[in-house]
């Protein structure tokens, strides 16, 4: 098929690491696949009847893959499961019976309109006229927030995103509801546009007590260009420098791309953990869903372990690939993650002062030496922390404390950095079985929790959206 | 180490001569410090359990066997061997608090049948001749201040056809940093370890035949990085020494990076040697 790295080899002539199922990139149909190494590393391979065979990468290093197996925790009940499972994964998603995973973070897209027209963008949005498009009302956010507390309880971690969510005019009072829901982590996912030119937008998130999730692709005119179709440097620092003046933490956000940003993560990093509103960098290879490269080649995609590794050689005296621990709670190839203690002048990773590894293994028949630790260390590498929030600078102090810190070390601790690599699945290398283990939901306005990579890739985004628009006609949504 | 490092040591342990009984009092509290137990992991030796592993391979230990562990810490070898290779193992330790954690540790992983631990010195063990199937010793024999009658020891307590198993710090006394000799570098293991043919000496002095090395110059460089970084880690929380101990943190920065080119220019490394007693 065209683009669907086409293989003449047989599959099993490479080693063969599992079985699971996938779909046609094209018809979504469900395919039985399986995961082979070759050439060190990890492809998913399937076939079609009517499109063929399709092969994407889905881990660039196919002994660590083998490796962090084990960084894989046995699944969360949630309280409520809001569909039944009629059609077979992943198509009864909402969170259906056959999920084996509880949400960690929930996302809510409250519009479609942004104020950028991104080549990359997953979401599809723009700013032009678009024929389908959706503005969510304060009521449906809240009742969708309330759907979250009641599928979670004790919700930790909500992201409200877009579009663009900074130009929706309710946007403080939907954060506002969120954080009176006692959710302790609400982000905004913006392009910071709005953050550099409204001053006053700064201060009422830091009222609120919002963590801003800022997009921030690199430095070169080249890469912006490329990733946001213009260059924003000036408005992300201007934004920056407006949270840090206000109070307001913020995780940077890079979409990464090979041949293009590649060699600027290591400078993300340094001018992350120097500049004072950053409290931490959320790494993302770009995924082939949405509009941006329908034709790259899926043979040719960066994945986590890519970006562990150009971490490391960007900042050899900071980093080593093992730094970067895999998040046990989802599959432990789609998130890794590290903190990191800095002064000023030199860096040290968090796992070369406390065994993370140890605590974090569930496979290796070994005693843990603290259950409070590794509770800890789950609330910490889970994809419902962000570095700066305050759950997350108690959870770091409580490392600290428990294990043989020294006291004095550990006040600092609990400022640690944050960097996350997290590697989202696109109809190319959706694997089914680590889709059932997603912590990270997009929240609907009918009340499902639909697994954010099952979203993007499988049809629910252009259902949602489809099916809001009718409501709206074109623009704000009537609530039902 | 400089003079006023050795100052410091001996401001601490002001009996410390740094020969004989106080050599060991003075390691066995060093090793003992929490401090110190978070700077090099509960296993204290390079390598940790995986090494430890290798080394009890190497000895052939089976189980049902008797195993003495020499220098035995906390524990963590001893019960690692009791709980994975089914021995009846023994820990002797001169430091007394570890002894006494190590008798905790074991009772809390339900091996106090299996696993004992006694307060010793590896020169005079306080055990019967010909009375263990196994002798291990762990990154501890360069610290003795009589390694023969140490050595004759272990030779002693095996019975014939047991099997020793030392892992231990090697150097090449050649090319070993000037500054990484001295009463610190002893404690700290390095100060007073021999080449490994000078290891073989001793051994095959004492009687023991069938002598094999595994060089683990992959396990110095790990532990040497390991120490390194819990010290940065240490230095930018912003403080000078690590609880009381006697070296402030840059200075053990210093001597560390002196390690590490060491064990990088092969001058410096880590070893384990078997060797059967006839």
């Amino acid at each position: 098929m065209t683009g669907g790295g086409t293989s003449n080899g047989d599959a099993g002539a490479h080693g063969l690491l599992g079985r699971t199922q996938s779909i046609c990139p094209r018809c979504r149909r469900v395919l039985d696949a399986e995961l082979v190494e070759r050439d060190g590393r990890v492809l998913l391979t399937r076939t079609c009847p009517e499109h063929g065979s399709i092969e994407a990468v889905v881990y660039g290093d196919a002994k660590r893959y083998a490796e962090i197996q084990r960084f894989s925790k046995p699944g969360e009940e949630p309280r409520e499961r809001q569909t039944e499972s009629l059609r077979g994964c992943p198509h009864d998603c909402g969170i259906c019976p056959e999920h084996a995973q509880h949400t960690c973070l929930g996302i809510i897209e409250v519009n479609t309109a942004c104020n950028l027209d991104c080549p990359i963008c997953f979401a599809d949005s723009g700013s032009g006229q678009q024929e389908h498009g959706y503005s969510l009302t304060l009521e449906q956010v809240e009742s969708m927030l309330d759907a979250f507390v009641r599928a979670e309880g004790e919700p930790e971690s909500v992201q409200l995103s877009g579009g663009e969510p900074s130009i929706h005019p309710q946007i403080l009072e939907m954060l506002q509801a969120a954080r009176e829901r006692g959710i302790p982590l609400v982000m905004l996912n913006t392009n910071g546009i709005r953050l550099a030119r409204d001053p006053r937008f700064a201060p009422a998130l830091a009222e609120i007590g919002v963590h801003v999730y800022l997009q921030f692709d690199g430095f070169s005119d080249a890469t912006q260009l490329a990733i946001r179709g213009k260059s924003l440097t000036e408005e992300k620092l201007r934004a920056l420098d407006r949270c840090a003046e206000a109070g307001v933490s913020v995780s940077l956000a890079a979409a990464v791309e090979r041949g293009l940003n590649e060699h600027e993560v290591g400078e993300i990093v340094r001018f992350g953990v120097e500049h004072p509103a950053v409290s931490g960098v959320f790494f993302q290879p770009v995924t082939h869903s949405g509009r941006f490269r329908a034709d790259a080649d899926p043979l040719d995609k960066l994945t986590n372990s890519d970006l562990i590794e150009l971490i490391a050689a960007q900042l050899p005296d900071w980093f080593r690939d093992d730094d970067f621990v895999p998040v046990p709670c989802c599959s432990p190839t789609c998130r890794s993650a590290t903190f990191a203690l800095y002064d000023g002048e030199d860096l040290v990773p968090l796992p070369r002062l406390v065994d993370v590894e140890q605590y974090l293994d569930y496979v290796t028949n070994r005693a843990v030496p603290d259950l409070d630790v590794r509770e800890a260390l789950e609330g910490l590498w889970s994809a419902k922390a962000a570095g700066g929030s305050a759950p997350v600078a108690e959870r770091l102090e409580c490392i600290a404390c428990a294990t043989a810190m020294p006291p004095e070390l550990r006040e600092v601790a609990a400022r640690g950095f944050m960097i996350v690599i997290q590697d989202f699945q696109d109809p190319y290398t959706l694997d089914v079985e680590k889709l059932r283990k997603c912590c990270v939901s997009e929240i609907v306005p009918d009340g499902r929790l639909i697994p954010f990579c099952a979203y993007n890739s499988v049809g629910y985004r252009e259902q949602v959206r489809l099916q809001m628009s009718e409501h709206s006609g074109n623009g704000a949504v009537a609530p039902r | 180490m400089t003079a006023a490092g050795a100052e410091r040591l001996t401001a601490l342990y002001p009996d410390a001569t740094l020969t004989g009984d106080d050599l060991k009092s003075c390691c066995a509290a060093v090793y003992g410090h929490p401090a110190v137990r978070w700077l090099l992991g509960d296993e204290l030796h390079p390598g940790g359990e995986e090494t430890t592993r290798l080394a009890l391979r190497l000895a052939g230990l089976k189980p049902g066997e008797r195993l003495l562990d020499v220098a035995s810490g906390t524990g963590a070898s001893a019960l690692l061997a009791g709980r994975d290779f089914g021995t009846h193992a023994v820990g002797v330790e001169y430091g007394e608090e570890a002894v006494d954690d190590a008798r905790a540790a074991a009772s809390e992983a339900g091996l106090e049948r299996r696993v004992s631990f006694v307060r010793g010195d590896a020169e005079e063990l306080p055990a019967a001749d010909s009375s263990f199937d196994v002798v291990l010793c762990e990154c501890s024999l360069c610290t003795f201040p009589d390694k023969e009658r140490a050595v004759a020891e272990f030779h002693r307590v095996l019975r014939p056809g047991g099997r020793l198993a030392l892992s231990d710090v090697v150097i090449d006394d050649e090319r070993l940093p000037e500054r990484l000799h001295g009463a610190l570098a002893t404690i700290a293991c390095v100060g007073a370890a021999l080449p490994a043919d000078g290891y073989e000496r001793l051994l095959s002095g004492a009687g023991f035949t069938d002598l094999e090395r595994e060089p683990r110059q992959e396990d110095a460089a790990r532990f040497a990085e390991r120490i390194e970084d819990r010290l940065r880690g240490a230095r930018l929380l912003g403080f000078d020494s690590l609880a009381e101990l006697p070296l402030p943190v840059d200075e053990a920065l210093d001597a560390i990076g002196a390690a590490r080119e060491a064990i990088s220019d092969g001058a410096l490394g880590y070893a384990i040697f078997s060797a059967t007693r006839r």
